[in-house]
């Protein structure tokens, strides 16, 4: 049960070979070790979820995908190839929304940093910097400053600005931790829908057990010190999902008592 | 990376590099260059005036004339300031209608005053003080009005609550609570003194560290000049950090406010 | 009694700043204080006109008001790009900041003395004097500034994949645009009292040798009338950066 668990390659749809890999990873700060012998692999178009309790590396797991961190041992793969940095076509969508977002510019302002990272042409920035607050429903606030827009809006901004990237993969570090319960299961199924729509690969933290189970296909559950994998499971529910019916599905339940055991079991 | 960066050096380390790289530099350059000029002399020769102005009284006395016209000022300006802030921050309508007047008169700049208290003053230090006193007024008006502003509402109703009456209100309430903000304030205006003080002795006025520093130019001495450069620093940074040591021993329940 | 409109209150406002002149009037015609220091508002206001008319105290107010801004200018463009330079830089600003900040309570005018010795009573030692004395504000206000730029934003522009210019003045400059002009705000008050100071040790023409001048001849009208026009610049040049203030920081939320 203590011995980290090993995954065999996990396919999703007529694509076998995995968009990202974790071999043996490994990080360590500062002396402590972080995360330990992590063998992970998500398909293309997986929507992974990551639990676990305060320190077990979750946030760590996720900036090694942003390519802020470099693993101590071990490798992380994109596309077959280790990650050397962040990449453009990975977006990050960060926890603190209020400290990502630039305050100076307007939420279209900020989308368009994105666009203009990505080397658009300034003649169109503002016109696809509208049609992605549009997708995201803020395209009233569009002149907006971060300073005037709730916690959710902002959130969605940030949401808004990693469109703009296309990414094949999002990395999602609590994005929803910070808000309120009704703002929260909206945004939830404003995620969904925007996977659904361009099939991208989701990376999802979260400290919320039922978000995990509620959003995932699987759901990874870390062991703190040092972080290493301590349970997986698929989640076998009906897309598309809705908060009321899913959620009182027996496999829905199931699946939360696993998961809750589990937590309590890696706090200990 | 270079080789410097794996060198242990502390942060205390790091930051006394550069000075001390760049002194003995000059020191070095000018020695072997033999370069003379009237505005230029190699830091050896810079400490061995320094050493002998304070020796020989030329500097202490010079530094009693501008601190004593500065602080004269400071205590006047800020005496002023201080009441003003008061009354202002304690009645918004005098606030509002002594705004325009104030607003207008603070722009003036304190050196602008100097050619009227030398005609009203001649040279010496009632013509320093008044200028300094000008100059010390605003930060200590500003910051103790907003430090009225600033007093916990709940403290009012304490004192209402208390039942105390005006005077005894002000003693042990008021002025209690803006004490610190005002020490930070006095902090402020001691540095506008100094610096406003030396600005009045260079231009004008023959007292003080202003006036030895003007004349060490003028009488071709570039290692005495330097030297009183630097006194001049350091009597600016020691006045700071004495202040700054008291504000923190007195207060140190009080918020510490990042360095202005 | 603060209900009353704000328009109200500026007007009573201006009406007790009449009156205090009215007092001042009196004050002068009564002859309280000898009229060779204090001249009546009448006084002061017709060497005013006199002085516009005959075009004298334009050419002065332009010569003051040029040295002021072109130090002022020089001093900025320098005090930001190495204060950004340096502020950007850990290694820099430990190496650096120190000394610097150290620098700080060093009075301007002190540099005086030396600059005199470098350039001799001349326009360029004023210049020289107003652009070193404006310069460090600005500096440490950048330095700061730059330093203190929010981490996180630097990991966004990493996973947008900003180039390192980008970063600089799409992330760094704007979030350290508070600081610096508040840097620039503290460098034109002092670019001012410098070109004051400077204009009465060299002679040069303009505002401070012309209330220098008038002080020794004991003209006070001229004399204050010389005070007031420094004044109305030290106010307009302060509303001006204000104004421009606002305008760059419109995104600030509303603090109060």
């Amino acid at each position: 049960m203590n011995e980290p668990r090993r995954l065999k390659e996990f396919a999703v749809a007529a694509d076998a070979a995995p968009l990202i890999e974790f071999r043996d990873v490994g990080v360590t700060l500062g002396g402590q070790t972080i995360l330990a012998g992590i063998d992970l692999a998500i398909g293309r178009g997986e929507f992974v979820c990551v639990i676990g309790p305060s320190g077990c590396g979750k946030t760590t797991a996720l900036r090694l995908l942003a390519g802020l961190l470099r693993p101590t041992t071990g490798s992380v793969l994109y596309r077959g190839e280790a990650l050397t940095g962040p990449r453009q076509n990975i977006a990050v969508v960060f926890q603190d929304y209020a400290r990502a977002l630039l305050p100076w510019r307007t939420a279209a302002g900020n989308v368009a940093l994105a666009l203009e990272a990505l080397g658009v042409p300034a003649g169109e920035r503002a016109e696809r910097a509208r049609a992605l607050l549009e997708r995201v429903g803020l395209a009233d606030h569009a002149r907006r400053y971060p300073a005037e827009l709730s916690g959710g809006m902002q959130q969605r901004v940030q949401i808004a600005r990693c469109l703009a990237q296309n990414p094949d993969v999002l990395l999602m570090d609590e994005p929803f931790g910070a808000l309120d319960a009704m703002t929260r299961q909206s945004l939830q199924d404003e995620v969904l829908g925007i996977v659904a729509a361009t099939g991208a690969t989701v990376f999802f933290v979260t400290h919320d057990l039922e978000e995990a189970v509620y959003l995932g296909d699987r759901v990874i559950g870390l062991r703190p010190h040092p972080g290493r994998i301590g349970i997986e499971e698929k989640v076998a529910l009906p897309r598309p999902r809705d908060q009321l019916t899913t959620r009182e599905q027996p496999e829905f339940l199931r699946l939360r008592r696993t998961l809750f055991d589990f937590t309590k079991s890696a706090k200990s | 990376m270079s080789a410097a960066s794996r060198i242990p050096i502390g942060a205390g380390g790091k930051a006394v590099v550069v000075p001390v790289a760049l002194v003995v530099l000059a020191e070095l350059a000018i020695r072997l260059t033999g370069f003379r000029s009237d505005s230029v002399a190699p830091p050896s020769e810079v400490v061995v005036a320094a050493i002998q102005a304070l020796t020989d009284g030329s500097i202490a006395r010079a530094t009693g004339e501008t601190l004593a016209s500065a602080f004269g000022g400071l205590a006047l300006g800020g005496g002023v300031g201080f009441a003003l802030g008061i009354l202002l921050g304690s009645s918004a309508v005098l606030d509002r209608l002594l705004d325009f007047s104030i607003e207008t008169i603070r722009p003036v700049p304190p050196i602008a005053l100097m050619p009227i208290a030398l005609m009203v003053f001649g040279f010496g230090a009632r013509l320093e003080i008044a200028v300094v006193a000008f100059a010390a007024i605003w930060p200590i008006l500003i910051l103790t009005r907003a430090a009225i502003a600033g007093i916990d509402p709940q403290l009012i109703e304490v004192a209402r609550a208390l039942r105390l009456g005006f005077g005894a209100r002000v003693l042990k309430i008021v002025v209690p609570a803006i004490l610190p903000r005002v020490f930070v304030a006095l902090r402020l205006a001691a540095g506008i003194s100094i610096i406003v003080a030396v600005t009045v002795e260079i231009t004008v006025n023959p007292v003080g560290l202003g006036y030895a520093i003007m004349i060490a130019g003028q009488s071709l001495r570039p290692a005495l000049m330097l030297a009183l450069l630097v006194w001049i620093g350091l009597v600016g940074w020691a006045v700071n950090f004495l202040l700054l040591a008291a504000e923190r021993s007195l207060f140190g329940f009080a918020q510490p406010r990042a360095r202005p | 009694m603060t209900r009353l409109a704000p328009v109200a209150w500026r007007l009573a406002s201006l009406a007790v700043g009449i009156l205090l002149v009215v007092l001042w009037q009196r004050i002068a015609d009564a002859r309280l204080i000898p009229a060779v220091f204090l001249p009546g508002p009448d006084q002061a206001w017709g060497s005013l006109v006199g002085g516009f008319a005959s075009g004298t105290l334009l050419s002065l107010l332009l010569a003051t008001v040029l040295r002021m801004i072109y130090g002022w200018l020089l001093a900025s463009l320098l005090g930001i790009a190495i204060g950004a330079a340096i502020g950007m830089s850990p290694r820099a600003r430990a190496y650096v900041g120190p000394t610097l900040e150290l620098l700080r309570p060093l009075p301007a005018p002190a540099i005086i003395p030396l600059a005199i010795a470098f350039f001799g009573l001349s326009d360029a030692m004023v210049l020289g004097v107003i652009g070193f004395g404006a310069l460090w504000p600005m500096l440490l206000a950048t330095m700061h500034g730059f330093s203190a730029v929010e981490p996180r934003l630097y990991e966004v522009a990493r996973t947008l994949g900003l180039s390192r210019l980008a970063v600089v003045f799409k992330i760094a400059l704007p979030s350290s645009l508070p600081d610096i002009l508040a840097g620039m705000r503290l460098g034109l008050t002092i670019a001012l009292i410098l070109a004051v100071v400077g204009e009465m040790l060299t002679g040069q023409d303009g505002l401070g040798t012309w209330i220098l001048r008038a002080a020794r001849g004991f003209r006070a009208p001229d004399l204050f009338a010389g005070v007031i026009l420094l004044g109305l610049l030290g106010y307009a040049s302060a509303e001006a950066l204000a104004f421009a203030e606002s305008r760059l920081l419109r995104w600030r939320p509303r603090t109060r």
